[in-house]
């Protein structure tokens, strides 16, 4: 008897009833409480076991990037705090060295007939929406951005994204100064937490990662990430156009 | 999005989309208070760590299969989370005479219920989870399969049995489930 219950379960899960076993179904609902109780476990654990299992690899990969914050964050935290600081601003400066003997290599290697930065180089003007207690700054950085004062832009801008350290947009234009400046490096890692980060400006981000890479005259490298700037983008004829000229 | 939304929700948000920039940011933010108060009550830093990352595990658990939205900040949310945790744990662990440290904090009426609403999804999640592992390897088994491929049709093709025996055995091993956690006494805790 109970068995024939959850077949029934199943079946309406599915919408497998006929009308007439449906109705049925409904009026055991209203008037049998055990049934009622059975049905109500029954599509609990059909949800909660569901997505358990549907997410479990991501699950898996959640759990990685908890594990590492956690070691970054918490376990460095207890002893070697100085240490990886020192470390890591060590490595910044060997990665700053590489990218400037890059950018010379790169020099000396491409000519003529190559695309240029500056003909794709068009950016949005800056308009962000203002937010209480910082509307000074942002109106300064957007005159500043917009009048193509980046020295500036990029001061304001580092101002905003102390405050609002997730926000996309604010990072993204912070990214552009930086490439506009030639801090390749800077605007990479900004790009790349941008890319990484799954916000709307994910292929914005690669758009102007592509850039940065192109202002170096690393072409390959641009290419590669013309590639991922999926159809559906906004970006997409621009980085077609660019991708022909590579 | 909800008008009643905190902006916070942003947290949760990179839990589903596992953004490690954001989630350092509750490490850099919120961590160092958990941490200090597991410290103060016999804990260690990596006690800390693993409350923490059960919590927020359990906060995406919650999030994915029933779209929690935060209407509150999340820090005080947060840490009474952890702090509650921790303290089963020192229960389990047999460790009843500590006394507890408490910290200060204030707690909204609407933090509270975040609060509980969260507790009471990980307990039927963690309920669920335990009677799913009392059920047979074959249930076991076959279960899994049905729920990570969607189509029964391809779940017997998988299994190498006929599709009406699959769904057969499908709704044979939920119910076996189902009665399992009706007569658990945990079920009729959360009920209550």
């Amino acid at each position: 008897m109970p068995e024939e219950r959850y077949i029934k379960f199943e079946q309406y899960l599915n919408n497998e009833l006929s009308k007439e076993d449906l109705k049925f179904f409904e009026e055991q609902l209203k008037s049998n409480t055990d049934f009622k109780e059975d049905f109500e476990i029954y599509i609990a654990l059909e949800f909660s076991l569901g997505a358990k299992f549907k997410n479990e690899e991501e699950e898996i990969k959640l759990r990685k990037t908890l594990t590492d914050l956690g070691s970054q964050h918490i376990k460095q935290d207890e002893n070697t705090k100085k240490e990886t600081k020192e470390i890591s601003l060590f490595r910044y400066r060997n990665l700053m060295i590489a990218a400037s003997i890059a950018l010379l290599i790169g020099f000396f290697i491409y000519n003529n007939g190559n695309p240029v930065y500056s003909d794709f180089a068009k950016h949005n003007a800056l308009e962000l929406v203002v937010r209480g207690e910082n509307n000074e700054v942002v109106s300064k950085a957007e005159s500043a951005f917009n009048s193509k004062n980046y020295k500036e832009a990029l001061k304001q801008l580092s101002i905003l994204s102390n405050s609002y350290p997730n926000d996309s947009e604010i990072n993204l234009y912070l990214g552009i100064c930086q490439l506009e400046l030639n801090n390749y490096v800077e605007a990479e890692i900004v790009f790349n937490e941008i890319i990484e980060g799954n916000s709307a400006f994910e292929t914005k981000a690669k758009w102007y990662k592509a850039l940065t890479f192109l202002k170096q005259k690393k072409y390959n490298e641009s290419k590669e990430i013309l590639k991922t700037i999926p159809e559906s983008a906004e970006e997409y004829q621009q980085a077609k156009k660019l991708l022909r000229k590579l | 999005m909800d008008h009643k939304t905190h902006e916070d929700h942003i947290y949760i948000e990179a839990l589903l989309k596992n953004d490690s920039r954001v989630l350092s940011k509750i490490y850099m933010n919120f961590s160092h208070k958990i941490v200090s108060f597991v410290k103060k009550n016999s804990g260690n830093a990596d006690d800390a760590q693993d409350i923490i990352q059960e919590t927020l595990v359990t906060i995406y658990h919650q999030a994915k299969e029933k779209n929690f939205i935060l209407t509150c900040p999340f820090d005080a949310y947060f840490f009474l989370l952890c702090k509650r945790k921790w303290l089963n744990e020192l229960k389990k662990r047999g460790n009843n005479r500590v006394t507890i440290v408490e910290e200060i904090t204030s707690i909204t009426e609407e933090q509270n219920q975040q609060v509980e609403e969260t507790e009471l999804f990980e307990k039927k999640y963690q309920l669920f989870e335990s009677k799913f592992k009392e059920l047979g390897k074959k249930c076991q088994e076959l279960l899994k399969v049905t729920f990570k491929i969607k189509s029964m049709e391809e779940v017997a093709k998988f299994l190498g049995v006929s599709y009406g025996y699959a769904r057969k055995k499908k709704s044979q091993c939920m119910g076996k489930l189902t009665q399992l956690v009706k007569s658990s006494n945990e079920y009729h805790h959360l009920k209550a």
